[in-house]
């Protein structure tokens, strides 16, 4: 697992009420009884780590964000489109 | 409003406070007996320029302590400072009355619990980040954390209340207006139990700033009706009381601690700082009539007191008014000398007060009272409280606006 995906994970437990040891890229998130709050907050600290803007809206069904391997590929390329951006700029 | 055949009479079962000289019920009192100032230096962010360097500020509370028990309520732990004094105090008073939550009849419950500012350490902390840090994005909560009906809202969940749940809001009245309605409601039959009282917390830099160009804050201490009085001085706190109607109190088996027997409010409609002497006498008259009482039933008054040059004159004027020779027998004090002016939970923590008085018939003092003012002439029970019969209690509430409410607490039922 590379850097992103440890970020991520630790993000997530950080956010969960009991965190557990055995997240991988394969868990979905529904199992790790994250709600929309939580994942609005995930959202955030994902979004500060990484100093990317995750297009999200809470009033729909998020389907980048099914498994925890989903949201690393996600982040993943928002970081590099960005950093595609940024060598452009 | 939908009637009661025969109005219910209504009743206290639960108390709960949290205030700068304690965050339980028994604390605050013992700081009462002590004559403990809660009034210090301003801690816990940078004053910068502030020309006002003191507040009664609540230094021992830990919400990962008071508040770990809750199970229903998710994100009390993220919520704001004023909403954590709501929930802790709501929590005590429940846990008092020894009300079963969650409750058996939900809808029958109401819950009022309101705040003079809502949460503004949240928009304190918003707009650092966002103007001064330029910050990407707010907390995703931040709007949670402010709205003025998120202390209502926790409080709701917690306990598990689904009756008419909301907040009321008329700066230092505000706990006075939540109490009053929900004994309305109680009476009127729209409800068996309330959730009521108010809650506050607004010491930061910005809030300080706007308090400061207002020249109301004294910037050596709060002296209610002394002649050294020269402002109020900011507090935070909650004060929050369980009501229920005596029928579902007595049917429970509950101790009842004290009846609420009269409400009155009113608006001077006159101008935003200077209050007339009509309102506030109007608004203990009307509590008075609602309680059947003659102002000479009424032992202790608790104040509004609030140690600004205007307030204290002209309150103790408006008492003078409504109880003619009677006001020279009354004990008459303000308990913000002690807890600061916790703005609009003020009528919580001092409905408290009031029925401590009761239980223990023993009034609380107004410290800091060397010298009265020559136009403040009554008994304003100086420096340190003392016993005293107290059978029935009024508490004035005297907001910004004009706005004004008045309880009065009296024995329980027989």
């Amino acid at each position: 697992m590379d850097d992103v995906a440890t970020k991520i994970i630790d993000i997530l437990k950080k956010h969960m009420k009991e965190p557990r040891d055995d997240i991988g890229l394969n868990t979905a998130l529904t199992d790790l009884k994250i709600e929309s709050l939580d994942l609005a907050m995930i959202v955030f600290d994902i979004e500060d780590t990484f100093g990317i803007e995750i297009p999200y809206n809470a009033n729909e069904e998020a389907a980048d964000f099914k498994t925890v391997g989903s949201v690393v590929d996600r982040v993943r390329a928002l970081i590099e489109s960005s950093g595609a951006a940024a060598a452009k700029a | 409003m939908q009637g009661a055949a025969v109005p219910h009479r209504v009743v206290v079962t639960g108390l709960g406070v949290v205030t700068p000289i304690g965050t339980t019920v028994p604390q605050f009192w013992d700081g009462c007996k002590r004559a403990q100032l809660g009034i210090s230096p301003l801690d816990g962010f940078d004053v910068g320029d502030l020309k006002i360097l003191i507040g009664a500020q609540i230094r021992d509370f830990d919400p990962k302590t008071r508040l770990k028990h809750f199970q229903r309520d998710k994100i009390i732990l993220h919520a704001d400072r004023y909403s954590w004094f709501a929930a802790a105090a709501a929590d005590e008073a429940i846990k008092q009355s020894g009300l079963q939550v969650p409750f058996k009849d939900a809808y029958r419950v109401a819950c009022i619990v309101g705040s003079g500012a809502g949460g503004l350490q949240t928009m304190e902390t918003c707009y650092r980040d966002l103007f001064i840090h330029k910050k990407r994005a707010t907390h995703p909560l931040t709007l949670l954390r402010f709205i003025g009906s998120s202390a209502a809202a926790h409080v709701g969940i917690e306990f598990g209340v689904k009756g008419p749940t909301f907040a009321t809001c008329s700066a230092c009245s505000t706990a006075a207006h939540a109490i009053g309605i929900g004994k309305d409601y109680i009476r009127h039959g729209l409800a068996d139990i309330a959730i009521v009282g108010a809650s506050e917390s607004v010491i930061n830099y910005g809030v300080m700033r706007a308090w400061q160009a207002m020249h109301v804050l004294s910037p050596e201490g709060c002296y209610p009706f002394a002649k050294k009085r020269n402002g109020t001085v900011l507090a935070e706190g909650a004060g929050i009381l369980v009501l229920e109607s005596m029928a579902h109190a007595k049917s429970r088996g509950a101790k009842i601690l004290a009846e609420l027997c009269g409400f009155g409010m009113t608006s001077d409609s006159k101008d935003m700082v200077n209050p007339d002497i009509d309102g506030p006498s109007e608004a203990m008259r009307l509590s008075l009539e609602d309680a059947e009482l003659a102002p000479s039933d009424i032992d202790y008054l608790n104040a509004h007191g609030t140690a600004t040059t205007i307030n204290d004159r002209n309150e103790t004027n408006a008492i003078k008014h409504v109880f003619g020779k009677h006001a020279y027998n009354l004990a008459v004090s303000s308990t913000k000398s002690m807890h600061g002016h916790p703005l609009g939970a003020g009528g919580g923590i001092e409905a408290v007060a009031c029925i401590k008085a009761m239980q223990d018939n023993w009034v609380p003092p107004t410290i800091g009272l060397d010298e009265p003012d020559a136009d403040c002439d009554l008994d304003y029970v100086p420096n340190q409280g003392r016993a005293k019969e107290v059978t029935y209690a009024m508490s004035n509430s005297f907001a910004f606006g004009g706005l004004n409410a008045v309880l009065i607490f009296g024995p329980a039922p027989a």
